[in-house]
């Protein structure tokens, strides 16, 4: 009888920007001429006609600001409803797992600019708080459910046989699933989780809409006040791609650390 | 044989367990003595390892009745756990923990389980890696070792919990052939210092040597069940015959 040692298998989940790894050249060098192109063309622009390039890149770093606290706070809370959702997903009890499931199908059918209207407004309805709130739980509610999708299918990557041995040492499901299975879990989910990171940074434009000051807001107002469109979404676009080119690489860099961990 | 008088491990009645459709046991029962050692052999697909796991029940049965260690595995004054940390597993793929060393993996379920201190379970871990002679190796990961050394680790980290009996389902399968022997040898070493045993394999050399009892499976159910020294040199049931002849 043959036994045929399991090979990990990669999560592929989410539709963020391509990670460029070691293995990848073609990828490694066109992200290289995006990101260095990128700067340069902000920089020659700001140089070249300060006016008004460089009262447009003075003007909006505020709103980065902002769109890192609704990205980052989106993704930690995102991360905490995937994790939950994930494990309803997989769970044994009916109700705990239809909700999750039912929490998935709803969120996946409905368009995220839709969802992030709705929850802003029916959140505004009944409780009063601070609309980057809003806009981070409305955006944390929408990616806890693609997150559950990525830890569902990060959880159902880790062999049978974990938690039958864990479960055979006398071990709960519970602590079988803390100390054995989520932790390789993470490792698995960490380059879908990046992924999603990279996407919400992307998404988080969206919430311009409502009354909080993202990048994308801050290029707006300027553009209105001064009809510089043209001028004012060259820079916004720049520093969107520039921010993200960073951040893939470095979620790259760090998948290939623990690549090599392994 | 005086097993009358020792105190009865397993007791499986008339376990039946369906696969869908497929009938995997059809009725078995055994009953396996505090000491004792038994080899379950068979033709794949018998039964043999699902026997072994309805033992610890990770695989539940459909029918009859299954006591260990004084414990019904299926009532639900039973707690599961309390039974599985006296019954010790080993199985095919090792199924060692990888992101932990191991060290880690030894003392994990010591400390969780158990809850014996971190040195207490770490003296016990480096105790048991030298028994199974991997001393050098407690700060490695799993996949850093060779399929016979992990598969000593998964002995090892199953004796730390102090099991009163050891379940092996096909510990030597996966392996090349140069290393079944070391594994062999940590388990025969285990039989002789007196550990009740379950064996599913096909290493008959093994069977021979250290079974008490040699049960036979085939379409799941239990067919014969002899000493070695009868079975292997006349078997009663014809399937058993013609088994040992495609084997032997």
């Amino acid at each position: 009888m043959t036994f045929k040692e399991p090979t990990k298998q990669k999560v592929d989940v989410g539709d963020g920007a391509a990670i460029p790894t070691k293995s990848d050249r073609g990828l490694f060098t066109a992200w290289r001429f995006a990101f260095v192109g990128a700067i340069g063309a902000l920089a020659y622009l700001a140089w070249s006609k300060p006016d008004p390039y460089l009262e447009i890149i003075r003007f909006v770093p505020d709103g980065i600001a902002v769109t890192f606290k609704v990205t980052v706070g989106a993704i930690l809370l995102a991360l905490v409803f995937g994790l939950i959702t994930g494990l309803g997903r997989i769970s044994s009890n009916r109700f705990f797992n239809g909700l999750a499931s039912l929490y998935v199908e709803v969120i996946r059918g409905i368009p995220l600019l839709v969802q992030i209207f709705y929850i802003y407004y029916a959140l505004g309805r009944f409780v009063k708080i601070p609309d980057l709130f809003s806009a981070i739980i409305a955006m944390a509610v929408c990616y806890g459910a693609y997150m559950g999708e990525v830890f569902r299918a990060g959880i159902q990557s880790i062999p049978k046989g974990q938690m039958e041995a864990a479960l055979s040492l006398g071990m709960t499901r519970e602590q079988a699933m803390g100390h054995v299975i989520l932790p390789q879990a993470f490792k698995v989910v960490l380059p879908p989780v990046g992924n999603e990171f990279i996407a919400l940074l992307k998404d988080s434009s969206l919430v311009s809409i409502l009354a909080v000051a993202d990048l994308l807001r801050r290029g707006r107002e300027y553009a209105s006040e001064s009809f510089t469109y043209f001028e004012t979404y060259t820079v916004i676009a720049l520093i969107y791609l520039i921010i993200t080119l960073f951040f893939s690489k470095l979620i790259g860099i760090m998948e290939e650390r623990i690549n090599e961990e392994r | 044989m005086k097993s009358a008088e020792r105190r009865v491990m397993v007791q499986a009645r008339d376990v039946v367990k369906f696969y869908g459709r497929f009938k995997a046991l059809d009725q078995v029962s055994l009953t396996i003595h505090e000491g004792e050692k038994i080899v379950i052999i068979g033709p794949s697909g018998s039964g043999k390892s699902t026997l072994l796991r309805s033992i610890n029940r990770l695989e539940e049965i459909d029918g009859g009745s299954m006591v260990v260690n004084g414990m019904d595995l299926y009532s639900p004054k039973t707690d599961l756990t309390r039974v599985r940390e006296e019954v010790g597993m080993v199985f095919q793929a090792f199924n060692l923990f990888p992101h932990k060393t191991v060290l880690e993996n030894i003392t994990l379920a010591q400390t969780v389980v158990r809850r014996r201190s971190r040195e207490e379970a770490r003296e016990k871990a480096l105790g048991l890696l030298s028994k199974v002679g991997l001393s050098d190796k407690a700060n490695a990961y799993p996949g850093r070792l060779s399929g016979g050394q992990q598969q000593r680790v998964a002995i090892a980290r199953s004796l730390a919990m102090d099991p009163k009996i050891m379940l092996f389902d096909e510990p030597t399968s996966a392996l090349d052939p140069e290393m079944i022997g070391e594994v062999l040898d940590v388990m025969k070493e285990l039989a002789r210092e007196g550990m009740t045993m379950a064996v599913v394999t096909h290493e008959m050399g093994f069977a021979r040597e250290v079974a008490d009892r040699v049960v036979f499976m085939d379409h799941g159910a239990v067919v014969e069940e002899e000493v070695p020294e009868q079975f292997f040199t006349s078997p009663k049931h014809p399937r058993a015959r013609q088994f040992l002849s495609q084997i032997l």
